[in-house]
């Protein structure tokens, strides 16, 4: 389980994160909805320690992120970190260089499932075929957790389906997921838990399921009540 | 197998309903072999946890059963497969007499008219 408790940041005089808290389990998909500037990308880089906070903590199955955690969580950003001119063979080298966790019988198989081609250069790949291969890089680490900063927006619909078909398939199947997004319609029925966030703070943390069946209503019908209500 | 769902019904209980249509329809014949939690999560597009929370609770229904390691498979019990179909069809008819009765059409003509175009259809 991944805890983020009554975490604060500042960026200058600005608070981004003012007291988050929530939790996200392993086994599960938890999807961090919110417009753009509500601090998101900030939670995960909080998480992954990329980026220092000013009070609160965040415990990853009960311990501080230390240098071990990065073989057990891998952050996927919402642009690739990979050298343009890499090949997409030569960024599983690069990969396999820097972590123990990297699986490269799960990155063929990845590559199979987006239909990519390992001699290709990053550079030259369309933009849906650039967040494929950035979501690649990350799946095919053995780790615990994943998280995923806005892996479908700006890409087109089918490539769309494509990585929202990877989260029905064992590539996921017992690993805790968080992702960002501010679009739920692709991924509605996907989800197993969904945080709202607005200005630095968690406004409502729920089980989609869990609303539907007590309260008959859809991830859309609890946002809007958040949200405009 | 593709299904339409909703946003507003748990997905675990559509899940269910759908295997009961098929069930109902005999596309599922008793006995038969069922996707695996993961393959179905995979054809619906679904949460892996969902497809376990439906199959679970399918189970306690009577309606599939596990024997050891063995694929699941859809129940051979009659009396349960009967229900089954009577449950959809009792469901179907209290939907459109609501929806006759709110407008106001009588019984006769209601019956009359579901009759002609059922068999309008069959043609």
């Amino acid at each position: 389980m991944i805890e983020i408790k009554d975490v604060t940041k500042k960026f200058g005089r600005k608070k981004v994160l003012k007291g988050v808290s929530f939790t996200a389990e392993k086994g599960q998909i938890t999807c961090l909805i919110g417009i753009n500037g509500v601090g998101k990308t900030t939670i995960m880089k909080a998480i992954m320690a990329l980026t220092p906070i000013n009070s609160g903590e965040i415990l990853i199955d009960g311990e501080k992120i230390h240098k071990g955690s990065y073989e057990k969580i891998t952050f996927i950003p919402d642009t690739i970190t990979m050298l343009p001119q890499m090949k997409i063979r030569d960024a599983f080298v690069f990969m396999a260089d820097f972590y123990d966790s990297w699986n490269q019988k799960r990155a063929t198989e990845l590559l199979q499932f987006f239909k990519l081609n390992e001699t290709d250069r990053i550079s030259e790949l369309s933009k849906g075929n650039t967040a494929k291969v950035n979501l690649l890089l990350g799946l095919a680490l053995d780790v615990d957790y994943v998280l995923m900063d806005e892996p479908f927006s700006g890409i087109d619909i089918f490539s769309r389906e494509q990585i929202a078909n990877v989260f029905t398939s064992h590539l996921i199947e017992n690993r805790g997921v968080i992702i960002t997004t501010h679009e739920i319609n692709d991924i509605e029925h996907l989800v197993d838990k969904v945080v709202l966030l607005d200005e630095g703070v968690v406004l409502k943390e729920f089980e989609v399921e869990e609303v539907r069946e007590n309260e008959g209503k859809s991830v859309i019908d609890v946002m809007r009540e958040v949200y405009q209500g | 197998m593709s299904v339409k769902f909703n946003n507003r019904d748990p997905v675990y209980v559509q899940v269910i309903r759908h295997f009961k249509e098929q069930i109902a329809r005999g596309t599922f014949e008793p006995g038969q072999e069922i996707p695996s939690r993961r393959e179905l999560a995979n054809q619906l597009k679904i949460n892996p946890n969902t497809a376990q929370r439906a199959y679970k609770e399918m189970e306690e229904q009577g309606l599939i059963f596990t024997e050891g390691n063995l694929p699941s498979r859809i129940t051979k019990d009659e009396q349960t497969l009967k229900m089954v179909r009577e449950e959809l069809i009792l469901e179907a008819v209290d939907t459109f007499v609501q929806s006759v009765r709110s407008i106001n059409v009588p019984v006769q003509e209601a019956l009359h008219l579901v009759k002609d175009t059922y068999e309008r259809e069959n043609n």
